[in-house]
């Protein structure tokens, strides 16, 4: 298994961003909304609001910052603007298929997201409810996550990414549309190389 | 050996391409409408199927792509949408065959699905109650697909046809769908500097 940081430096180095390894090694996130309903998130990052909506100017990292991406999660925002959990919103049948293009680079390709549960998302959270006309019983939050086996995938300095997804019904095969109060949220999750003026400035 | 190495140890013993784009692999497919069999295929039809039931359109990779399986996920639907146990409550076993090879032989699920509590992992949650019932608007899910994490890496080489295989004695499946999706670390092609 390689790790997070020479993966970093191998691709760095490919690229030829010699002066990466000199950065903030950290630990970092973006998010992002596709509030457009495009069907696609981060491309459109640059007019969300921050930090409702998204917490990057543009979709694209500034010199010497990058990325490992290591979890893609996803999310529903509502019309209040609160966080929800994809499930609860669509149901257990829908499914999101993704592909994270990187540059003119599909580095992630058809992807299913399961609202029941993804693969690898083991350790789920419980919760409590009260059907209608039911007892309290016991019910699962299912994960809608993407945990990146083997070799995370780097999103270097200055190159531009987006997902770019379609929401199913995985009985029919469907499409859902999302609407403006079921709008789809992304984030990516990993190792960062933050910008680090030590040796420059 | 790590599931990198593994993965580059077979497609060069295979004489398949070892370039290409790394990346975290799911393959998916659905059978509608299964009713009550003994056996099930996944991976073998695919016909009148969206790209929201399957992501393949034959049974095997392309020539330059590659995967080793992790974990084998199963899942039933109601036709309303809302998740049921995997075939019920009864024992069944999970055959996973490669070309004329079968790499995983009647490993059973049941275990990993359900109410016996009983995963072969340590990270398992429970997985479900008996009580089966969601509210009005089908939020509430009361059951987790079942999953196996798997030992030894799997490997589907490029061009390979493969299959996987539920036994059970009359498995009740329903009306709705049933899912099996096979997740795992890959390569995809990726044309780098040869168009």
């Amino acid at each position: 298994m390689i790790s997070a940081q020479d993966k970093i430096l191998h691709v760095a180095n490919k690229l030829g961003l010699t002066s990466l390894k000199d950065m903030q090694a950290s630990t970092g996130a973006v998010y992002d909304v596709d509030t457009e309903l495009s069907g696609t998130i981060f491309s459109q990052a640059s007019r969300h609001a921050n930090p409702s909506v998204t917490n990057i100017n543009e979709n694209q990292f500034e010199v010497n910052e990058a990325l490992l991406v290591e979890t893609v999660a996803f999310y529903v925002k509502d019309g209040s603007g609160n966080v929800v959990n994809f499930q609860g919103v669509y149901g257990s049948q829908a499914v999101i298929v993704f592909d994270l293009i990187i540059g003119n680079k599909r580095t992630i390709k058809e992807t299913p997201v399961f609202a029941a549960g993804s693969p690898f998302t083991f350790a789920n959270t419980s919760n409590q409810t009260k059907p209608l006309g039911g007892d309290l019983l016991q019910c699962f939050v299912p994960r809608h996550q993407v945990y990146m086996e083997g070799a995370g995938i780097l999103i270097p300095p200055q190159i531009q990414w987006y997902v770019q997804y379609t929401i199913f019904n995985v009985i029919t095969g469907d499409i859902i549309a999302p609407t403006d109060a079921t709008a789809l949220g992304c984030y990516l999750f990993g190792t960062k190389v933050n910008l680090n003026f030590n040796t420059s400035i | 050996m790590s599931q990198v190495s593994k993965l580059s140890f077979v497609d060069g013993k295979l004489g398949a391409p070892t370039s290409g784009q790394q990346t975290t692999r799911v393959l998916f497919n659905t059978i509608e409408n299964p009713g009550t069999t003994s056996s099930l295929t996944f991976f073998r039809s695919f016909q009148g199927l969206t790209n929201g039931q399957t992501n393949l359109t034959q049974n095997k990779l392309d020539s330059m792509e590659s995967m080793v399986i992790k974990t084998i996920w199963l899942a039933q639907f109601f036709s309303s949408g809302s998740l049921d146990t995997f075939g019920g409550f009864v024992q069944q076993t999970v055959s996973i065959i490669v070309g004329n090879q079968t790499v995983v032989k009647n490993l059973p699920i049941q275990f990993n699905q359900g109410v016996a509590g009983q995963a072969f992992d340590r990270l398992h949650e429970n997985g479900g109650t008996l009580n089966q019932q969601v509210n009005s608007s089908a939020t509430v899910q009361n059951v987790q697909p079942a999953e196996i994490r798997l030992l030894t890496d799997i490997v589907i080489p490029p061009q390979v046809a493969f299959e996987v295989r539920i036994d059970s004695n009359s498995g009740v499946y329903g009306s709705g769908a049933v899912v099996c999706a096979l997740a795992g670390y890959g390569k995809i092609f990726s044309a780098g500097n040869s168009f």
